[in-house]
């Protein structure tokens, strides 16, 4: 192991002790304490704040399909690039090879995803409402984890050249993730949590449900 | 705007820095400003200025919680746009969250996150109440309720005069003497309550509701002196009122022995009574709650009055208001009313759930300095009422019927406006 596989499981290590404190910090503060009638299903309410609330008629989703669409393959990229920098950490360890069909398909996904990304922070930088909404955080988190796919998609087509560059943008996103915005893989969930909870309680989510 | 005093800034800080639960965490730290959410808010879509986003809102108050609150914010806050809570901000905060927001939640379905921006918005307002900077005309409407028990200020005498004027009517109509709208009565199943625009503008819906009972041969009572059903503290963001206005029907309801507290037409009020109230009072109300709406439709599904459709022919309308069906799960229950009523009804698109406000909710109405915000955005509302070709609007909330009126004769669409009560009436078969 070389000293940028070192950097990055630090790094990783701060990251993941992070992360953790924010959901333990939730748990502790507890969900609301609610002293009003219910009304519907909580449990229902949060599946499908958690499912179907996510897509269905979701104007920010049908009035916005190409920043949806590229919204979605860009965290789509994001997951695959965190899943192969795993298997990459892991295949310091046990040499496991990838087939090449599967590489080229990784490959060509995460080209698109990060193309998918960089548009996203060329639309914030371009467009007044956006700007007028962004801080440094935003174009930051953006740029890191653009470059975080597009680094990944490099260090599976040449290992060996690219390695610790790829290992030390790895480990900027991660230590970034403690203190910007991308820290939302953690809130992201416990807010579809508080929404399906709320519309839950007041019997508004499953939507049609009559008394 | 005068200094904020340290202890000012101390009370507003309090609010983000002592969280009851994991709500407000969550929701200040998952907006990724993605902007999506623009195209959902009214005063968006209307006024078309940057600052109506929604993020834009949740982020006035998440910047502060960032400058205060986290690490980040306090050691390089021009990272995060962690902002310092001082005249500049407060003016903004006053501004956007009390002048350019009427909580009416839609953004939050349409959020690609999920956050709740109206809860962000209210705890904003929470913020100011604490540094005592609600808009006068807003404390004004929660001041009246405060000491007089209703938020316009109405004098015990006018209002048992104007429910004797209904009375008489009401028995001259149906041509009984025991046709009676009950006051202060003991041991009635139902203590019924009203929007103090009730008896202050429209007597009318309080016979058209007294019809009702007349008909459905029920147990009920108003009171003279705690009626109101609205609670302006939800709009303020001053807890401390909201409880003592909540707290005013709770006594009520003990003092004159009710079974039931029904919430008359109002939509915030009827959120704020039967959601917030027992949060605000900090306990579980020992006694039932339920919308005026969900009392007519348990009289049509148990046979107890009888509706005869075709006696309205007229095409009708239903704009849903934003604490009913939004954040109340009524959207059914307003239609079952409406469809058991009227032979014509027609839906406004969108409606329900992703209903547009009217634009007089949030305490617009009581905020004369934003009138012009106010009607600008009712232009939406009016449109949607204009191309369903409909000449009745019913809503069963007199705030929005008072907007739906303003924004009527504004917009010059040549409709009727009525309650939900109003239209069931005119329904209503009496059988003697």
């Amino acid at each position: 192991m070389y000293w940028y596989h070192w950097t990055t499981i630090l790094a990783l290590s701060i990251c993941l002790s992070v992360l953790f404190w924010h959901f333990i910090r939730l748990i502790r503060l507890g969900k609301p304490k609610d002293y009003s009638r219910k009304s519907g299903s909580v449990t229902e309410g949060i599946v499908y704040s958690s499912t179907k609330a996510m897509v269905d008629h979701k104007e920010s989703a049908y009035l916005h399909i190409p920043t949806y669409f590229a919204g979605m393959v860009y965290h789509i990229g994001t997951f695959v690039s965190l899943f192969l920098y795993v298997f990459f950490l892991l295949n310091i360890l046990i040499q496991i090879a990838l087939p090449q069909w599967l590489v080229w398909i990784i490959a060509a996904g995460l080209l698109v995803s990060s193309f998918c990304g960089f548009s996203l922070f060329m639309k914030r930088l371009l467009l007044k409402s956006m700007r007028s909404l962004s801080n440094l955080d935003d174009y930051l988190s953006n740029l890191l984890v653009s470059l975080f796919q597009l680094f990944t998609l490099l260090n599976l087509l040449y290992s060996s050249s690219i390695e610790p560059v790829y290992y030390i943008i790895a480990s900027l996103m991660l230590l970034y993730m403690t203190v910007g915005k991308l820290k939302h893989v953690v809130y992201f969930f416990a807010a579809r949590y508080h929404l399906g909870f709320f519309y839950g309680w007041r019997n508004v989510w499953p939507p049609h449900k009559t008394k | 705007m005068e200094k904020l005093t340290k202890e000012q800034i101390d009370k507003a800080l309090k609010v983000l820095k002592m969280p009851a639960d994991s709500k407000l965490v969550t929701h200040l730290n998952a907006c990724v400003h993605c902007g999506l959410c623009a195209t959902s808010c009214m005063y968006f879509i209307a006024l078309q200025n940057d600052k109506y986003i929604p993020a834009r809102k949740v982020e006035l108050v998440a910047s502060l919680y960032r400058r205060y609150c986290t690490l980040t914010g306090k050691i390089v806050p021009k990272l995060v746009n962690a902002r310092e809570l001082d005249e500049q901000m407060a003016e903004e905060m006053i501004d956007i969250l009390f002048g350019a927001c009427t909580m009416c939640g839609r953004c939050v379905k349409h959020c690609s996150i999920g956050v709740d921006i109206a809860y962000v918005v209210r705890v904003g307002r929470q913020m100011l109440a604490a540094m005592d900077l609600v808009p006068a005309t807003l404390q004004a409407t929660v001041d009246a309720a405060l000491t007089t028990g209703n938020n316009m200020a109405i004098p015990t005498e006018e209002f048992v005069d104007t429910i004797q004027w209904m009375e008489e009517e009401l028995m001259d109509e149906m041509d009984d003497k025991n046709a009676r709208i009950p006051l202060d009565e003991k041991d009635k199943h139902f203590l019924y309550t009203l929007n103090p625009r009730e008896p202050k503008f429209f007597p009318l819906s309080i016979s058209a509701m007294a019809k009702i009972f007349y008909a459905a041969k029920e147990s009920w009572t108003l009171s003279s002196k705690m009626y109101d059903v609205t609670n302006y503290g939800l709009f303020s963001g001053n807890n401390e009122h909201a409880a003592v206005i909540a707290q005013h029907l709770y006594d009520e309801v003990k003092r004159l022995n009710a079974n039931t507290l029904v919430l008359g037409e109002c939509g915030h009020g009827s959120r704020a009574t039967r959601w917030e109230g027992p949060n605000y009072l900090g306990m579980e109300y020992d006694f039932d709650v339920i919308t005026v709406v969900e009392l007519i439709n348990d009289y049509i599904r148990s046979g107890r009055i009888k509706l005869d459709k075709s006696l309205i022919k007229e095409r009708v309308t239903m704009h849903d208001p934003c604490h009913l069906s939004r954040n109340g799960g009524l959207e059914s229950e307003l239609r079952f009313a409406l469809n058991n009523s009227v032979s014509d009804f027609v839906e406004m698109t969108p409606h329900g759930f992703d209903n547009f406000c009217c634009g007089g909710g949030g305490g617009q109405l009581a905020m004369s300095e934003y009138n012009d915000r106010r009607i600008k955005i009712g232009e939406i509302k009016a449109e949607q009422i204009r191309k369903t070709g409909a000449s009745i609007v019913v809503t069963p909330c007199h705030n929005c019927i008072d907007q739906l009126t303003q924004i009527n004769h504004t917009y010059k669409l040549n409709v009727k406006i009525k309650s939900i009560a109003e239209i069931v009436a005119d329904a209503l078969v009496i059988e003697k």
